[in-house]
């Protein structure tokens, strides 16, 4: 008898739990439904609250428009705090809501690994912000596509630079962290291939670093016996504008070349008058008005600058172009669908983009090409007087 | 290549980490006199203190010395808030809760703050120009002697508070014989209380100081906390000598290992020097009052 | 007055006495007892109504949510191998996320570079984990209180700095792809339902594995240190050795976990296992009360529930989070089945007792 009631309390709690699982699934209707998996809280949080910001004011302009043939847009946010584990779990919250085509996110490689797998097993398309590290463009990525500029051309695009400055010799200062080794690594090959003499320090940094002193003391001499002609701070957020500096205050006089990353507004904030007369390859969000006139892109960028000068009062960066270029890469796609919307028929539209113009350049994929962008959808940029200045050589 | 052409240079940072270490040192020796507890969100203090000024320069417009006041004053708030709403109902709790709760705060202090004032690491302009001393070969910003300065200024001021004050000895009393403490009529919970702020205190012209050298971000707090509690072990539990001589030690051991290993291991030799000392001389470099020997 | 008071209350202590019984009976169905270790018998009905629930659970969660049931169970075998050395022996670990890491790059690293069986992996994995914590054990245990914990915690961060600058065996910050899937004898656990079944197959085995040496002379010996390490010592209990031990095998239950976890998230990375998830793993143990085994599951289940329903907060799940840990332990220091427990009884007999001294005072 004790038993029996034991399990009319089991049947209460699971009917208990299983209301509650119930109240969880999505709501019928017609919207396209997008999933946004970022790290809004932890180290990336500034970052990823642009691409929030973003998304929202273009779903709404979507939806102003009408929607995607009269289906409105619709985001769900999740934020994953930086925790493999979180974010695989929302990842796979997504793939189980058979109302999402289409994940967004995660912001940094360690947690795309997980989620590309997710992606590829479950069959959903996955559209990363973030350029990625060799070992995760390894895996098998039908379903994944990469928005942003990948490492292979800003390296290229870099070291066009390096040839146009003829600078000969170059010592790179790589960060620990996949991106910024890999931008290293193809930055070499590129170089080699053009008769620049690359050499890549043993020293690393952390992007937690908050003092580059110490390496950067174990990094003099080689300059000085080498006769550097550049220092490559291959590197990305923060420890940017701390190698500057600390470069500057131990009287290290050589000319710095960045990545895309020191495209922000912050670090020239950080680095104060020490980023005077640093060069790099950005995307075209950096300038929207140094562009050229005829430039296909520029009435895009200006007219998102004004925007969201409006709406947010500060201006365009990358990664809102990122979001935006996201946003609207997503937008053709649904409407070049034949058909119902589903996953597989998403997928096989976003591949099939060609020539899509947007914030930061010309997009198309393809089968063999996941990353969308090319070496001319990068401009080169220096900073002078506190500003970006385009540069044309 | 000879690792030891890069010793002066590596040493004259180490000195100016280490003089960082010890006004964190001495942030966690204030409390620990006061009664028996770690606060392990003590580098949220150091943090708060440079984040803070940030905003209230560049939100506020207030200029520099009153904008830093400001920013102690208010962190010194905190440190109060954190006493009474975390540390005093945990008052009667074991050392493991103590630690969770004192981590748990330190969770809400920094992501609060990243709320608030935004991820991005905040810089503050150098005191006094940010042209760099030669001396002998070796560069050094201004702003390190000021560090430096600081930091002997306070480890005397605190030295004064608590053995020549009756406040200090009164702190002291009711953190090495509670029953003592209270039979002479000490308020032991207003003195934790009182330690509370002035460890904020500390830890916030620190963080005042140490901002225009490094930057301060959302984050920096945990890892400044962490390496200060450890220069507090290794100088002498509980001891302000303790504390500004183990910050030393640690600063110059950290910054001069970096010519014989790769720079990255550089976090992970704090830890090591840690491990060791823990082993070997538990007391720490002076000696603790608080520690006896029998029982380690 | 006394035979008055007797005589008016009987009825009342009988109905009191029902309530009180019909409420005891109500929260030993739903809550751990907090006495567990000291009673006779062995399993209980208690233990099949558990395994019975787990087994039908898929039936009615949906697939997310026997995803965080997988993640959740992988955090229960942390958390019961380290229940065994803070909730049993009494000693503080901060460093448990570096033997849940061993683990998982250990089967990374077998199943990728060196093509071996995962359940051979799963195996390597404890040992690996078991070898570290009795090399770091040997000295560090005879630390108490604050000094443990940070030694642990040390540990933990000389753990994470070893596995970024290792690039060429670790593969640095990025970690490790492609981990397979678990399998055994050909068959692969591919599906988050199988993953389900086989985490918490896992953890039932360890559990019965625990239980059996809490009962043991081991376990009686752990309660001893954890009550006084110099009254132990006094009896004839080597001290020393008993904490090296129990810490070994709380980090070979962290190793299985990180095992599970790397071939059920496919990947390991240096971020997984920082002092955020040690601290998780040692709040589990908290809330589910000490000296208890069952308490740190249900506390591992709530609190990877709870971190995944923040996510919907977006910037300000970390906030929330850090004010619900500080607030469980001002309200739960002891675990809050115990607390509630305790509570609940107090108040169920505090209903009755009222009654009874109205009546006395007239």
């Amino acid at each position: 008898m004790k038993l029996g009631k034991k399990c009319v309390v089991l049947a209460m709690c699971l009917s208990l739990l299983f209301l509650f699982s119930c109240s969880q699934k999505p709501k019928e209707g017609s919207p396209y439904t997008i999933g946004v998996n970022l790290e809004l809280t932890g180290p990336w949080a500034e970052v990823t609250k642009t691409v929030k910001q973003v998304l929202i004011m273009e779903v709404e302009k979507i939806n102003a428009m009408g929607g995607v043939d009269g289906h409105p847009l619709e985001l769900v946010i999740e934020d994953n705090g930086f925790d493999q584990g979180r974010a695989a779990a929302i990842m796979t919250k997504f793939t189980q809501n058979k109302k999402i085509p289409v994940v967004l996110g995660p912001w940094e490689d360690p947690l795309q690994g997980t989620t590309r797998a997710i992606a590829e097993r479950e069959g959903i398309t996955n559209i990363i912000f973030c350029p990625s590290n060799p070992m995760v463009r390894g895996l098998k990525q039908k379903w994944s596509f990469n928005i942003a500029q990948s490492d292979i051309i800003v390296s290229r695009k870099l070291a066009d630079l390096c040839l146009a400055r003829g600078y000969k010799t170059i010592l790179v200062f790589p960060g620990n962290w996949p991106l910024a080794l890999s931008l290293a690594d193809y930055f070499k090959q590129f170089g080699e291939e053009k008769g620049l003499k690359v050499i890549i320090a043993k020293e690393t940094h952390a992007p937690s670093d908050i003092d580059m002193t110490p390496q950067l003391i174990k990094l003099k001499p080689i300059i000085e016996k080498e006769k550097v002609d550049a220092f490559y701070a291959s590197t990305g957020g923060p420890p940017g504008p701390i190698i500057v500096k600390n470069m500057r205050a131990l009287g290290i006089k050589t000319p710095v070349i960045g990545t895309h990353a020191f495209g922000f507004g912050f670090v020239i904030a950080l680095g104060g008058a020490a980023m005077e007369g640093v060069e790099f390859g950005a995307g075209k969000p950096v300038v929207p008005y140094q562009l050229d006139e005829g430039d296909p892109v520029r009435p895009i960028v200006t007219d998102l600058d004004k925007r969201m000068k409006e709406r947010y009062g500060q201006g365009l960066d990358q990664i809102a172009g990122h979001a935006h270029d996201a946003i609207w890469l997503i937008y053709d796609a649904l409407k070049r669908c034949k058909g119902e919307v589903t996953r597989a028929a998403f997928r096989n539209a976003l591949e099939d983009t060609t020539e899509f113009v947007a914030c930061h350049g010309i997009y198309n994929y393809s089968p063999t090409d996941h990353d969308g962008l090319s070496k001319e959808d990068m401009v080169f940029i220096r900073i002078e007087d506190g500003k970006f200045k385009r540069l044309k050589f | 290549m000879n690792p030891w052409i890069h010793i002066p240079q590596l040493l004259a940072a180490g000195i100016t980490m280490g003089a960082i270490y010890a006004l964190v040192a001495l942030g966690f020796v204030i409390i620990v006199r006061a009664s028996q507890i770690l606060n392990f969100a003590q580098g949220e203090f150091v943090m708060l203190g440079g984040v803070v000024t940030f905003f209230f320069i560049t939100g506020a417009g207030l200029p520099y010395p009153l904008a830093a006041l400001a920013a102690v004053l208010a962190v010194i708030v905190i440190g109060f808030l954190l006493h009474l709403l975390v540390v005093y109902p945990l008052r009667k709790a074991s050392v493991l809760i103590l630690i969770m709760a004192t981590v748990g705060a330190s969770i809400v202090i920094s992501n609060t703050s990243a709320l608030l004032f935004g991820t991005l690491p905040k810089a503050l302009p150098p005191f006094s120009g940010d042209l760099p001393l030669e001396l002998g070969g070796i560069r050094i910003v201004p702003q390190n002697l000021w560090v430096l300065g600081a930091t002997f200024l306070l480890f005397f001021v605190l030295y004064f508070l608590s053995h020549r004050t009756l406040v200090g000895k009164a702190m002291e009393a009711s953190s090495t014989d509670p029953l003592g403490a209270d039979l002479s009529g000490i308020a032991r919970n207003f003195m934790v209380f009182l330690a509370f702020g002035v460890s904020a205190g500390v830890g916030a012209i620190a963080g005042v100081l140490v901002t225009p050298i490094f930057y301060t971000s959302y984050n920096a707090g945990t890892l400044l906390g962490l390496k200060g509690f450890i220069a507090a072990v290794v100088g002498g539990w509980g001891k302000n000598s303790g504390a500004v001589l183990g910050g030393f030690v640690l600063g110059v051991v950290e910054s001069t290992s970096i010519a014989f290993i790769p720079a990255g291991y550089k976090d992970a030799v704090a830890f090591v020097v840690l491990l060791l000392i823990l082993y070997f001389r538990p007391k720490g470099i002076l000696g603790s009052p608080y520690i006896d020997s029998r029982r380690w | 007055m006394v035979k008055k008071y007797n005589k008016g209350s009987r009825i009342e202590y009988r109905k009191r006495d029902i309530l009180f019984t019909a409420g005891l009976w109500l929260v030993s169905l739903i809550l751990p007892d907090p006495h567990l270790p000291y009673r006779r018998e062995f399993i209980k009905k208690r233990d099949f109504f558990y395994v019975g629930a787990l087994l039908l659970l898929p039936l009615i969660l949906s697939g997310p949510l026997v995803y965080l049931m997988v993640l959740a169970g992988i955090y229960a075998i942390v958390a019961l191998g380290l229940s065994l050395f803070l909730g049993y022996a009494g000693q503080i670990s901060l460093g448990h996320a570096a033997f849940f890491g061993i683990g998982a790059y250990t089967t990374a690293i077998l199943t990728t570079r060196y093509a071996v069986s995962p359940l051979e992996a799963f195996g390597a994995s404890a040992l690996a984990a078991a070898v570290c914590a009795y090399l770091i054990g040997k000295p560090i245990l005879k630390l108490k209180g604050y000094f443990l914990a940070l030694a642990t915690l040390g540990f933990g961060e000389i753990f994470l700095v070893m596995v970024r600058e290792s690039r060429s065996l670790t593969g640095g910050v990025s970690g490790i792809f492609g981990v397979p899937w678990f399998s055994v004898a050909g068959f692969a656990f591919d599906t988050s339902l199988k993953q389900y079944y086989l985490v918490w197959g896992v953890l039932i085995a360890l559990v019965l594995f625990a239980k059996n040496l809490v009962r043991s002379k081991m376990g009686r010996t752990l309660l001893a240190v954890a009550a006084s390490e110099d009254a132990a010592a006094s009896v004839g209990i080597n001290v020393a050795q008993v904490k090296v031990r129990v810490f070994v095998l709380s980090a070979a239950f962290a190793g299985l976990a990180g095992s599970l976890f790397a071939c059920v998230l496919s990947t390991a990375n240096p971020q997984g296992f920082g002092l955020g998830l040690s601290v998780l793993v040692v709040m589990m143990v908290i809330m589910g009360g000490m000296g208890n085994l069952y308490g740190p599951i249900f506390a591992a289940i709530f609190l990877t529930w709870l971190t995944d329903v923040l996510g919907g907060f977006q910037e300000y799940s970390l906030p929330i989070y850090g004010v619900i840990l500080i607030l469980l332990l001002i309200f739960f220091p002891d675990g809050v089945g115990t607390r509630l427990n305790e509570r609940l009884i107090y108040l169920i007999s505090y209903w009755g007792r009222k009654r009874r001294r109205e009546r006395v005072d007239i």
